[in-house]
Order: structure tokens, then C-alpha cells, then sequence
């Protein structure tokens, strides 16, 4: 296997020696994880590595990317927009942090029993590394920007409470709702991206957004496994959905009339300021996170809704008296 | 539909099975929703009394036919304004 790493690694390098070796083929997320594992008898070291080549194939510098940055140029718009991403961007890496701890207990839970689950769950908590660490460019850029910019630093008060580990829950629940909040945070993105002049922070957003589309696409494909398996119900999925989506739901971030002060840890989507709120708010992009978030139930569970009334409904049927 | 007190007391049975607390604490202290989650060995988060919340919701169309539908609430909500709203939505007759 050792040997096959490295002539790949070789090839990609352009150290190849022979015009007879196959090309690699382009990184990417494998869709469907479970079969993977359980019918084509791919191993942990397999998908490590194709997770770890998508990772390394992705990657941008925040350095470069700030030098481009005209600070000059901003808008008060711009400037508000920047530091509220990056006071949301620093809670990545609590949940993060979570996530790498939960899959690992629930891995074991599934060692002896369903070696596929347990491969599915240790390739989501390996995974994770490659997650906190691009979600730390994202962090790092926002928050050394809004520096540049002459904001205040963040004091270590501040950054201890926003550090605070998430709470677990069930892992379908957790790997769901990430991969809604991913596209969310993308939609939010792509809403700021189109409204800034500069090319240097338009460029910035632009990385930033894709790189949540990819989580997006990991966390799908992650929660469509453990799914696929039979060891987690559907209807799990489906409770997040509706959560997002209800009357009042998550989706309406700080917009929404009730929204909870939590002690245990900090959600930047409820703490939006005035401005930022009104734009990820606004109605076209509610409607790009809403067809995200039924995309993304349909490929995990394999049931199609087209509104949140019938995301209700499948929820009440899937979870009985 | 069925009396308002046969409902309420329908209701009541099916939140305290679903929460797994008594009677007694539940709607004797007219507990807030934090509070359930807080007390119950059966609930971890909101997202699980959201689920206890739909089971009985399930229960309630099964006995009378009816469907409730429940806005998101805050944790600061009663136990005794889910109920209300409860019985409002079997009052207000949606059949299923």
C-alpha cells in the first residue's frame, strides 16, 4: 500500500516516471459511503486518502488572500459584514471539537457489531481534521481582517466563551444539521459575495463559500451512510428538517421571534447583527436555503418533500404514537 | 370534538408518558420547557421534546382525528401554554 501511496503521490507531484501510469483521477466526496465500505470493500486507509487528497487539492491561503484586500475600498456594509463572519467563523472549531469526540465513542459502540458503521463513523471523525482545519482559514481571515481594519481584537474572555465545546446529541442529528448549516453559511456567503466591490474581499468570501458547499457535500454524504446502514433512523433527519424549517424555525436565524440564550455554548447564527441579519434574511436567500435543506434531507434519506408542511408530515408518520 | 376536559386530560396523559415525568411535577409546577428537558431522564435537547411534542400529536389525530401543528416555542414557555395551544388546535377542528 506504501508503494502505491507514493507512486500516486509521485504522479500528482509531477515526479511520475512513466507516460504508461494511469493519471489520479480528480479528488472528491464519495457520495455513496456505505456501499463503499459494506460492497466494494473499501477500506479506511482508501477513503482516508481521497479525503485527503480533496483536502490538499483545495486549499488557498488566507495570507495571499488578505495581501489582495483593499481595506481603503470597504464599505461600512463590507466592514460590519467582515467581523460578524468572523466572531460566526469561531465557532467551527467547538463544534469541531465535538464532532472528532462523538464519532469516536460511536465508532466503538459499532466496533464488533457493524464494521461498515464503525468505518463510516471513524472516516466522519477523521474527516473532521480536514473540516476544523479549513474552517480555522476561515476563522483567521475574517478576524485578522477585521484587525487590519482597526477593530478592536477580540480579548481572551471573549474567545474562551466562544470556544465552549458544542453538547452532544445523536450523531445522525448532529451530521444533519451541519450539513444544513454548512449551506446555509454558503447561501450567506454567496449573498455577501455578490454585494462587495473589492476583488480582494470578494475573493475571500468566494473561497469561503465553496469551501462550505464541499462540508456541505461531506456531511451529506456522511449522514446518507449511516442512514443507508439501518443504524440510525431516518426520522432523526427529518426532526432537524423540521427544526429548521418550522414556523419560527432555525432558518430564520436571529430574524426569528424566539431565540434561545444558551448557557452551555455560543451559536454565531443566533447572534447576527443588524445588517448582516437583514441580508441573509432577505427572501431569495430563504428560499436558496430552503431548497438546500430538501436537497440535502432527500439525498440522506432517500425522501423527497417539497415544502415544509410535508417535511412535517413525514416527520409525524416516521416517528409514531 | 370531544370536551375540552376529556381533551385536556388526553393531552395531559400523553405529554407525561412522552417526557417521562408525573403528573405531579409536570403540571403541578407547571413546568417551562427548559425545565422538562432539565428534569427528564428521557430528554436531552430541544430537538427531543420536539419528539415527545409529535408523538402526542400523533396520539391526539389517532384518538379524535384531529392534527395539531406547534409553533417553535422558547424554552421559557409553560407546560400550561402547551396545553392551551394544544386544545386551541383540536378547537379550531383541523381534521386530518
Amino acid at each position: 500500500m506504501e508503494a502505491t501511496a507514493y507512486q500516486n503521490a509521485s504522479l500528482a507531484a509531477g515526479l511520475g516516471e512513466s507516460d504508461t501510469e494511469p493519471a489520479l483521477q480528480r479528488p472528491g466526496v464519495i457520495r455513496d459511503l456505505y456501499r463503499a465500505f459494506k460492497e466494494e470493500g473499501r477500506t479506511l486507509m482508501d477513503i482516508t486518502w481521497e479525503q485527503h487528497r480533496h483536502h490538499e487539492s483545495r486549499r488557498w491561503s488566507v495570507m495571499e488572500l488578505l495581501a489582495a484586500v483593499r481595506p481603503e475600498q470597504l464599505t461600512e456594509l463590507d466592514r460590519f459584514v467582515i467581523w460578524n463572519a468572523g466572531r460566526a467563523e469561531m465557532t467551527a472549531k467547538p463544534s469541531a471539537d465535538r464532532m472528532s469526540r462523538l464519532a469516536d465513542a460511536e465508532c466503538r459502540r459499532f466496533q464488533s457489531t457493524e464494521p461498515a458503521v464503525a468505518s463510516i463513523i471513524q472516516s466522519l471523525g477523521t474527516w473532521s481534521r480536514y473540516w476544523n482545519e479549513e474552517e480555522s482559514h476561515h476563522e483567521m481571515g475574517f478576524l485578522q481582517l477585521t484587525r487590519m481594519l482597526g477593530f478592536a481584537s477580540l480579548d481572551d474572555a471573549t474567545v474562551l466563551d466562544y470556544r465552549k465545546i458544542f453538547p452532544d446529541d445523536d450523531l445522525l442529528r448532529t451530521v444533519t444539521m451541519l450539513s444544513f448549516s454548512e449551506g446555509i453559511a454558503a447561501v450567506n456567503y454567496g449573498q455577501y459575495m455578490r454585494r462587495v466591490r473589492d476583488p480582494g474581499l470578494k475573493a475571500l468570501f468566494k473561497h469561503v463559500g465553496a469551501d462550505e458547499v464541499q462540508h456541505m457535500q461531506y456531511f451529506i454524504s456522511f449522514a446518507k451512510a449511516m442512514v443507508d446502514s439501518g443504524a440510525y433512523p431516518a426520522k432523526e433527519a427529518f426532526a432537524v428538517a423540521h427544526l429548521f424549517l418550522r414556523e419560527g424555525g432555525e432558518l430564520y436565524g436571529v430574524a426569528r421571534e424566539q431565540v434561545e440564550h444558551r448557557e452551555t455554548h455560543v451559536n454565531w447564527w443566533d447572534h447576527l447583527e443588524e445588517g448582516a441579519s437583514e441580508m441573509v434574511a432577505a427572501p431569495e436567500s430563504l428560499e436558496r436555503k430552503r431548497s438546500l435543506i430538501l436537497h440535502a434531507l432527500k439525498r440522506i434519506t432517500g425522501i423527497s418533500c417539497a415544502s415544509a408542511e410535508e417535511v412535517e408530515d413525514t416527520w409525524l408518520e416516521l416517528v409514531g404514537c | 370534538m370531544a370536551e375540552v376536559a376529556d381533551l385536556k386530560d388526553f393531552i395531559g396523559r400523553k405529554f407525561c408518558e412522552n417526557v417521562g415525568l408525573s403528573p405531579e411535577v409536570l403540571f403541578g409546577e407547571d413546568l417551562s420547557l427548559g425545565e422538562v428537558i432539565l428534569r427528564s431522564e428521557k430528554m436531552h435537547n430541544s430537538v427531543d421534546l420536539m419528539e415527545a411534542f409529535a408523538k402526542s400529536s400523533n396520539a391526539l389525530r389517532k384518538e379524535y382525528g384531529v392534527r395539531v401543528r406547534l409553533p417553535a416555542l422558547s424554552l421559557e414557555t409553560p407546560i400550561s401554554r402547551v396545553m392551551e395551544l394544544f386544545v386551541q388546535e383540536c378547537q379550531q377542528g383541523r381534521n386530518s
